[in-house]
């Protein structure tokens, strides 16, 4: 009996053990050989692979505050081929309650808020496995979506921009579309302010949560620089209010009031640059094409009188004429078979060249600026930037076009010299004052101050500052401008307590048709003159009413006041140093 | 299947060694010696055995713990990312009531007025370099710039209400949603003294509530 029993076990444990090893075998063929891949399919069938989204860098004014940010939204996204009906647990009828595709296009076309037909369009999409229902939703729509646990509808992060100063330097942050950054900052620093997305890899079960022990892996993502830019947001808000108040007044097509900071260790940063109009990044569509971008880089005009300086400064430099040299002034002046006359008629006066400079007379110009040759001129004018584009940092090229001197008509070498006869942009014309007013130095104009790692680490952006005139030529021009605030042609410009200086200017405005129709008014004022600190540019283009009806300085007074005492500047302790206008005892002589 | 339990086996053997030994006892004389090794072996295997479900049993533990954990860490993490969208939409409320156009409405809202000029003096010849003037009641700032539009007004304002509302006082409390939508009327400095105070207790010195994890 015993034997029977043994021999039958022994039989038995032999069947089962050659079916264990065939199992086995199979086991191993399957699992471990994997000739048709299965088990790597269930393994890439669990596998779930997200993107972990970089946060783009902030943008970020001269005082750190916010002017551009993200935040996290989402894209709710479809897989056609995994959509179908579904039942949820109806909680009234204790049942599982069967849900239709149409039904969950409804559910969803009322939280996205978008058309019906539009959403079951994409869910029902033949052949492909990707379509997107809603580009950048709130977190809080996103919650609801997931609620519905509809199968087949996923969401992916992605980052939102938000612009909480909204149109204070609109223009200038930028703006980014669906495609990616389109403007300003958002496009010429794109690069610093993008990072690399990383991954996370995990395995999920049928119930769509995660495998706790299986594979895991995640690379983190490398988050965008923020960059700091040079604008004051207060001051860029108070000159965008100041500069649509004056475009307003006068009815014109635009208006640019831009503040550079001239203080020692940040020449050439611009604290303000105010359009009369700016986008609002968070809708660009809703403002006139011609405010996306910065006015004082995309439209150029001729300088009109404010070019005299270049005129000036060059002939102070040559050594040709010195402030106290007297000239005699008529009204109207022929060289050359070309006559030439002052805005308003006077009399012959015995005048000084600061006198010339300070009441803006074309005459008195030409008979400065004839002592030197054209070609001197015109290397000036080059030197001091016009003629070149000028890009601040923003990507947009400031276009500026002089023709050389064997291009000139017989007018030309007259009119260049009080800044007619070629173009510039409000930056070209800011250029030139700020190197008058630092020493002769020109420190080219930046908006941005550095670019911020994600731990902190700055970088500042360097610039090359260049001698242009001599210190004594800068001092020089400086009195120059304060004539024209003390007696000249702005003195409405004056500010209690603080000696400034500056100059004037108008110009025809060219037309689309050809010849000029309206004008281009501009005011450019640097104070206080014994430590020169803030340089603030007026400009408005094509105002309503007749030559002589306009006046910036009342604005330029209000921006630079304002700057003046937030950046505590201490006012002026010496005392005016302009040089007499006129020959003799007599200043008062009528325009 | 068809063996028996080794238990069964051993009581056999032992009753069929015991009936033999009369009969054949010099024959199988190295028979006497098993029962003990058996008995010995008896509590090994019964050691082994409680060793080895014990193991099974911490393991199986350890296993559970460790899946339990899961869900909640992923709970945790769907709470921590609900805070930190909290967080970032009244971040945002805040940033858009910061601009300078929103501080500008608030402030003639209270009826605010630019300012006048600033008087200055020089301290070292003690004169009067510029006199103050008064502000006018007319001098109202301009309102050229708009307010910044919210991207998705409607959802991010009113949600974050909502959430302020039922938190607990501090920071998140109703209190401090009223400052931030209604401008204070500048009696805040006898207030925030208590704030601060109520703040600290409820939020551990911190900013943030500790996440509620009893649901």
């Amino acid at each position: 009996m015993a034997r029977t029993l043994s021999l039958r076990m022994r039989i038995g444990l032999a069947i089962v053990l050659a079916m264990l090893v065939v199992l086995g075998g199979r086991l191993f063929h399957i699992q471990g050989l994997d000739p048709a891949g299965h088990a790597q399919d269930a393994v890439s069938n669990r596998l779930h692979t997200v993107e972990l989204p970089a946060a783009r860098g902030n943008i970020l004014d001269s005082q750190n505050r916010l002017m551009a940010s993200s935040a996290d939204h989402y894209d709710i996204v479809a897989d056609p081929r995994l959509i179908g009906e579904y039942t949820v647990a109806d909680e009234a009828l204790g049942l599982q309650r069967p849900v239709t595709i149409e039904q969950t296009a409804q559910e969803l076309a009322t939280i996205l808020d978008r058309e019906y037909s539009e959403v079951l369009e994409a869910l029902t999409a033949e052949e492909i496995h990707y379509s997107v229902i809603a580009r950048s939703v709130t977190p809080e729509v996103h919650q609801q979506v997931m609620a519905l646990r509809a199968p087949g509808v996923y969401s992916e992060p992605v980052s939102e921009r938000t612009y909480p100063a909204g149109s204070v330097a609109g223009s200038v942050v930028g703006f980014v579309g669906s495609d990616g950054p389109l403007e300003g900052i958002e496009r010429a620093q794109d690069e610093a302010l993008t990072g690399e997305p990383g991954e996370r890899i995990y395995e999920v079960g049928a119930d769509g949560v995660r495998i706790p022990t299986a594979t895991y892996e995640e690379t983190p993502a490398q988050d965008g620089q923020d960059v700091r830019l040079t604008i004051d947001q207060d001051l860029q808000w108070f000159a965008q209010e100041a500069i649509a108040a004056k475009a307003n007044e006068y009815n014109a097509q635009w208006g640019n009031a831009t503040v550079v900071d001239l203080r020692e260790g940040s020449e050439g940063e611009i604290l303000t640059m105010a359009d009369s109009e700016t986008v609002d990044p968070a809708d660009p569509a809703a403002t006139d094409e011609l405010f996306r971008r910065p006015l004082a880089l995309t439209q150029s005009f001729e300088p009109g009188s404010t070019g005299k300086s270049v005129t000036f400064a060059a002939a102070l430099e040559e050594g040709v004429v010195s402030p106290e040299d007297q000239f005699t002034v008529p009204f109207r002046l022929t060289v050359d078979g070309e006559t030439f006359r002052n805005a308003r008629s006077h009399a012959d006066y015995q005048m000084t060249a600061a006198g010339i400079y300070a009441r803006s007379y074309n005459t008195g110009t030409i008979l400065i600026g004839n002592q030197l040759d054209d070609q001197t001129r015109y290397d000036y004018l080059r030197k001091v930037g016009y003629d070149a584009p000028i890009d601040i940092g923003l990507g947009i090229d400031g276009e500026s076009y002089v023709r050389p001197p064997e291009e000139w008509d017989r007018r030309q070498p007259m009119t260049t010299q009080f800044g007619q006869g070629y173009e510039g942009t409000v930056m070209h014309n800011v250029q030139l004052y700020q190197m008058l007013a630092t020493d002769g130095v020109k420190h080219p104009l930046r908006i941005v101050d550095a670019t911020i790692d994600p731990d902190g680490t700055e970088h500042p952006v360097a610039s090359e500052p260049e001698q242009v005139f001599s210190p004594e030529t800068s001092e020089e021009m400086l009195k120059l401008m304060e004539g024209v605030v003390e007696y000249g042609s702005a003195q409405g410009a004056q500010i209690e307590g603080y000696r400034v200086g500056g100059k004037t200017g108008t110009a025809e405005a060219a037309s689309q048709t050809g010849g000029f129709d309206g004008y281009t008014i501009n005011f450019v004022g640097v104070a206080p003159l014994d430590d020169p600190q803030f340089l603030v540019s007026v400009t408005v283009h094509r105002p309503a009413g007749q030559f002589g009806d306009w006046d910036l300085t009342d604005t330029f007074n209000d921006i630079m006041t304002h700057t003046l005492t937030s950046y505590d500047a201490a006012p002026s302790e010496e005392e005016s140093e302009a040089y007499d206008g006129f020959v003799g005892e007599r200043q008062d002589y009528p325009w | 299947m068809s063996v028996l339990p080794a238990e069964e086996l051993r009581t056999a053997d032992r009753t069929e060694g015991q009936g033999s030994q009369r009969g054949r006892a010099k024959a199988q004389p190295a028979l006497q010696a098993l029962p003990t090794v058996r008995r010995r072996q008896r509590g090994l295997i019964a050691g082994v055995l409680l060793l080895l479900l014990s193991a099974l049993g911490a393991v199986l533990a350890v296993n559970i713990h460790v899946a339990n954990s899961q869900y909640q860490v992923v709970q945790l993490t769907n709470q921590h990312r609900d805070l930190v969208h909290q967080n970032q939409a009244l971040a945002q409320q805040v940033q858009f009531l910061e601009s300078p156009q929103s501080l500008s409405n608030s402030a003639v809202t209270v009826g605010m007025v630019m300012p006048a000029t600033a008087g200055t003096f020089d301290l070292h010849s003690r004169e009067i370099v510029s006199s103050a003037e008064e502000a006018s009641n007319s001098q109202v700032p301009s309102n050229f710039v708009g307010a910044p539009g919210y991207s998705q007004p409607e959802t991010a304002a009113a949600d974050v209400a909502e959430q302020a509302e039922a938190a607990p006082s501090g920071v998140l409390g109703a209190g401090a949603l009223h400052t931030l939508t209604e401008t204070p009327a500048g009696e805040n400095g006898a207030g925030s003294q208590e704030t601060v105070t109520r703040a600290g207790s409820a939020l551990n010195g911190g900013t943030i509530p500790a996440p509620d994890v009893t649901e």
